[in-house]
């Protein structure tokens, strides 16, 4: 018998952590422990009721459990977020390729993220910092819509700052209470002064709207759409590159994907819609 | 290849039917369409002229098909041999595209697999050209030399019998008795046959000429205002996506059962407006021309890039079942057009 792909393993949220108006981080224990490398994604069962892609937010070092940051967004989300400890999900997956990290061992890696785009971007930042002596230097650049619509506060405001060898840099699109940082988009604190970039890549993962202007800006600079590294987000059922809702070109983005280079796909129409 | 003759259709039925549950088509008003071979009820078998309405697919990938359980997972169904017999060369096409996908090496489809390894193909010779038959644009034949456990063939006085494989071999030296040598006038005969036919096929499709240009076509046709033009004639009825023996959509549902939950696997259209939509509300193809474009270019471009073969067999199955009217035929006739005028025009 041929493994059954389709046949989700059992799963429970043991908690749920409010990370800003609309995102929520559920922590699920997984029956068996469950591997999968940063950038991967799993599906999300809720179960009789459906399922979701979602690339966990925790380092792939914890394997008894995994963190899962949902933005309530749509059907499934919107029933995610009114679930509480102890409901019973199903996780299948890990699906697709993740962040080559081996690739980007003694560069310097530029992360550009926006909203809940920091949660794949979370697995990877300490995936990273685990073994930092391997890179150059981590250079980040997020951006929320406003101080409270950051996630992950507490580490993002403190203990991620004052890492050696990771410089951090925030914006939001607009200001509200003591927030003496930027203010506009995240192309807005981006600058090529800030990165080495005949060695280092950059890594892209947020709206597609901010991901399009964002690559744009990073090509601008000189970046090689090759050193470009995108978490493509479309709607990916199967994980297995056979039902066809996530196709960029002849790409499966569950299969391909959901990292890319912007080479592979630029020849594409539609990438960003 | 080993090659045999058999008088008479019935007795390699029944010899089938003995060992397997067989389908056979049925001709209801003008379509044939498979149904379970009762060899009490059954006093004679007929070769169906042309394909099926009915496409191979739903035998290897029904319409709704149970993917999982769940909390407590359980077997996946145990599939009994099965023998199908008519499919044509379209058919079986077809089904070496499925495999493509679903038998693809890293994940093959357990669900997919049961059945493709269950199924015994018997295929036969087209006796006929259907109206939208237009295999012969992408080398199709109106007969198989490959992909079938046996293949029958009609001829005078009765039916020349070819093992395709080590399964279609051994039944006929099971089944020894039901067959004799083939004289080489008959070898002949067929000969003859499938070339009339083949010729009659070439024919009716000339208007279409050879479409060696396809794939560069489809992808010039990007800004090309057929699609738009079409989707005013379509209903989107999704019956182009149903009746393709090739498209392979489906999509995951969840339901609650009494006591358990369930995945299912289920058929879906990329002409679904939703079909590529995202939860935060992005929709690379919200407009049905953009759908439609899609569906060309994953036949005709994307797949040959993946797989090397393209996504489209010529059975003529979505000429038939449009209810707007569209035939694939034209739509290709068009873009090829185009696209020569285009490259007349920049040369």
């Amino acid at each position: 018998m041929n493994y059954n792909f389709y046949q989700p393993i059992n799963g429970e949220i043991t908690d749920v952590i409010i990370e800003s108006p609309t995102i929520k981080s559920f922590v699920v224990k997984t029956e068996k422990p469950f591997k999968f490398e940063t950038g991967q994604f799993v599906e999300l069962t809720l179960p009789g009721q459906g399922e979701a892609p979602f690339t966990p937010s925790s380092s792939p070092k914890e394997t008894e459990q995994m963190e899962i940051t949902i933005m309530e967004a749509g059907r499934i989300t919107a029933l995610l977020h009114k679930c509480g400890k102890g409901q019973a999900v199903g996780i299948r997956g890990p699906f697709g390729n993740g962040y080559p990290i081996d690739e980007f061992a003694g560069k310097e890696v530029y992360i550009v993220g926006g909203g809940v785009g920091l949660a794949p971007i979370r697995s990877l930042f300490l995936t990273l910092v685990e073994r930092i002596k391997d890179f150059k230097r981590i250079v980040c650049r997020y951006g929320a819509k406003s101080p409270d619509d950051f996630i992950y506060k507490k580490s993002l405001f403190g203990q991620w700052q004052n890492i050696d060898g990771v410089e951090m840099k925030l914006t939001v699109d607009a200001a509200n209470g003591d927030w003496s940082g930027n203010v506009g988009v995240v192309t807005t604190i981006l600058d090529p002064k800030d990165v080495d970039i005949s060695n280092a890549v950059a890594v892209v993962c947020g709206p597609p709207i901010m991901m399009k202007y964002a690559t744009f800006k990073l090509l601008d600079f000189g970046f090689p759409g090759s050193s470009i590294y995108l978490s493509m987000e479309k709607n990916m059922s199967c994980g297995v590159g056979k039902c066809g809702h996530c196709m960029i070109g002849k790409y499966y983005v569950c299969k391909d994907g959901p990292v890319f280079t912007y080479d592979r796909i630029k020849g594409y129409s539609k990438i960003w819609d | 290849m080993e090659t045999v003759f058999i008088s008479k259709l019935k007795p390699l039925m029944d010899a089938v039917a003995k060992k397997m549950e067989l389908y056979v088509p049925k001709k209801v008003d003008e379509h044939f369409l498979f149904s379970k071979y009762d060899p009490e009820s059954t006093p004679d078998v007929k070769i169906n002229s042309i394909r099926a309405c009915t496409p191979v697919k739903e035998f290897l990938f029904p319409i709704r098909e149970l993917a999982a359980t769940y909390p407590v997972a359980t077997e996946l169904k145990d599939i009994k041999p099965f023998a199908v017999f008519g499919l044509k060369d379209c058919d079986l096409k077809s089904i070496e595209i499925l495999d493509k996908v679903f038998e693809e090496e890293d994940f093959k489809d357990p669900l997919y697999m049961a059945r493709r390894e269950k199924m015994f193909i018997i295929s036969s010779d087209c006796t006929d050209v259907g109206d939208s038959c237009f295999c012969c644009l992408f080398e199709g034949k109106v007969y198989s030399e490959s992909g079938f456990d046996l293949n029958i063939s009609e001829v005078k006085d009765g039916f020349i019998v070819d093992c395709g494989s080590g399964k279609g071999h051994s039944f006929v030296e099971q089944h020894d008795e039901l067959f004799a040598d083939v004289p080489a006038s008959l070898l002949a005969e067929r000969e003859e046959n499938r070339k009339k036919l083949q010729q009659q096929l070439q024919q009716k499709n000339a208007r279409y000429d050879n479409t060696a240009d396809m794939r560069e076509a489809v992808v010039n046709s990007e800004d090309s205002p057929v699609y738009d033009e079409q989707a005013q004639a379509c209903i989107e009825c999704q019956a182009c996506t149903r009746v393709c023996p090739t498209c392979h959509c489906f999509y995951l549902y969840d339901a609650k059962q009494e006591d358990y939950f369930a995945k299912l696997k289920i058929w879906d259209s990329c002409m679904r407006f939703s079909y590529a939509a995202v939860a935060g509300g992005a929709n690379p193809n919200k407009i049905l021309g953009d759908r439609m474009k899609h569906r060309l270019m994953h036949k005709f471009v994307h797949f040959l890039d993946r797989y090397g073969i393209n996504m489209c067999v010529g059975c003529g199955r979505c000429v038939d079942a449009d209810a707007g009217g569209m035939d694939l035929r034209e739509i290709l006739k068009r873009i090829r057009q185009e696209n020569k005028n285009k490259s007349k025009a920049a040369s």
